[in-house]
């Protein structure tokens, strides 16, 4: 090997470590150059803006941060759809839903998941980061058992560990509130740094509320949602079998699918997916199945909403 | 002849010796968390541990770590409750951090917190956040969680794995 080809060989391994040291460097590199007057102090500004908003991502979003961006979006969730005041009933979700947490990727959030039945014949499940999860009484009422529950339940406790809410917030509000958060050394806030963070708070819950309620997530997270789901499903004991079962039923059912609302109108075809989601049962194989004292305690428990 | 240790292998040693001998201090980054007897969710909390409380490393169990308080105590807390430290390739002074600059720590109560909500509904009147108190008020205790697993056949006590 030539001497040449040796010296480039050596600076492609230095440069993994100059990319991961680059944004500080650039900060300190144009902090230098302004201190010697070889660049202006806008000038300086803009280039420190640059490198904060190439770092600026949902990942730098902190636990406690996450949940009062959780907060606001259940707020607006609750605002649309009411609560479904049925003690009895919400217990049962949330101590299922615990069993699922427990054997999800990220079981320890801030103030923990909580799973509440919305009062609404609408098919629909949605999750707010943070761990605020929602399922209406027209998709309990699709649920035949309590693998298929398990399965819906995991699709939305994967959504929340794998920050896919977090991920729907424009980076521009992440820029602005990174700026004010990295300037502030307190606490508390100024009014003038509260009016600023509040419109980045407000703009990101709102980004994170069009994608819920309007839009949908990509099919990218929905097909992973998915595969998180099955895994969740398996570990906790639960028949995967339950996803697919439910999927089968939304393409069943055509009446609620021409209504184009809820949970029709914001995830990608149920065929698509079925057939992703039965390639990752079978590559788990063998897999749990369902248990009839599971079904019993589902058909009890569901049993008023029928 | 003696062959020399490669220079790959002396150096994963040299790791290995010094991970062992700096004990590693970790920090709860959740509201609060159970410092469990065994590795379980379901096992009894022996104490509560808070955000920002720091505890000491012992040893890793499948996603759990073994702690010690500063008080003493020994128990097991699940990893995604806590931050691991871990060196900051992007820190621009010659010595390297050992935390990341944008850690949880670090940032602890700034950003979007209570302030910013508060300011957040004073904006909009009309968003009730009623339910969202209510629902982080509806818990589970970590018993009944366990009876419902024993008798639905699940984790442990099923086909889970």
């Amino acid at each position: 090997m030539s001497a040449l080809k040796r010296t480039a060989l050596g600076s492609l391994a230095f440069l993994p470590m100059l990319l991961l040291a680059s944004c500080a460097a650039v900060q300190s590199g144009a902090d230098i150059l302004a201190g010697t007057g070889q660049i202006s102090e806008s000038d300086r500004q803009s280039i420190v803006k640059t490198s904060q908003a190439v770092s600026a991502t949902f990942s730098q979003i902190t636990e406690e941060q996450e949940y009062y961006i959780g907060r606001s979006v259940a707020a607006l969730i609750l605002n649309q759809y009411p609560a479904y005041d049925n003690p009895a009933l919400n217990t049962y979700i949330n101590t299922l839903g615990q069993v699922v947490v427990y054997s999800s990727t990220r079981p320890e959030i801030y103030a923990g998941y909580h799973f509440l039945v919305l009062d609404s014949d609408e098919v629909n499940a949605l999750s707010a980061p943070g761990g605020f999860i929602f399922i209406t009484k027209g998709l309990l009422r699709r649920c035949k058992n309590e693998e298929m529950l398990a399965s819906v339940l995991a699709h939305e406790v994967a959504h929340v560990s794998a920050k896919h809410g977090l991920q729907a917030i424009k980076k521009s509000r992440l820029v602005d509130a990174f700026r004010i958060i990295g300037t502030e050394a307190a606490r508390r806030y100024g009014s003038e740094e509260l009016a600023q963070l509040t419109t980045a708070f407000e703009g990101s819950v709102g980004d994170i509320v069009e994608t819920l309620v309007v839009r949908g997530y990509d099919r990218k997270s929905e097909l992973e949602a998915d595969d998180l789901a099955v895994k969740f499903d398996v570990a906790a004991g639960y028949s995967p079998q339950g996803l697919t079962d439910f999927l089968q039923a939304m393409t069943g059912d055509t009446a609620a699918a021409a209504s184009g609302k809820g949970w029709f109108k914001t995830h990608p075809s149920a065929e698509q997916r079925l057939e992703k989601v039965k390639g990752r049962i079978a590559a788990l194989s063998p897999v749990p199945m369902e248990a009839s004292v599971r079904t019993k305690r589902f058909e009890q428990s569901v049993a008023k909403l029928k | 002849m003696k062959k020399p240790i490669p220079l790959t292998l002396s150096l994963s040693l040299l790791v290995l010796i010094v991970s062992l001998l700096v004990a590693e201090t970790l920090t709860v980054k959740v509201q609060s968390t159970g410092l469990r007897s065994t590795p379980k969710f379901y096992s009894p909390a022996v104490q509560t541990l808070s955000a920002g409380q720091k505890v000491e490393k012992i040893a890793v169990q499948n996603g759990w770590i073994q702690v010690k308080t500063a008080g003493g105590v020994v128990g097991w807390v699940h990893s995604s409750a806590v931050e691991v430290p871990k060196f900051d390739l992007m820190a621009s002074n010659t010595a390297l951090k050992t935390q990341a600059s944008t850690s949880e720590v670090a940032l602890a109560g700034k950003g979007f917190n209570k302030q910013v909500e508060e300011s957040y509904r004073a904006k909009h009147k009309d968003v009730s956040f009623v339910w969202v108190d209510k629902m982080l008020q509806i818990k589970i205790a970590a018993a009944k969680i366990e009876e419902f697993m024993k008798k639905g056949k699940l984790g442990e006590f099923g086909g889970g794995r």
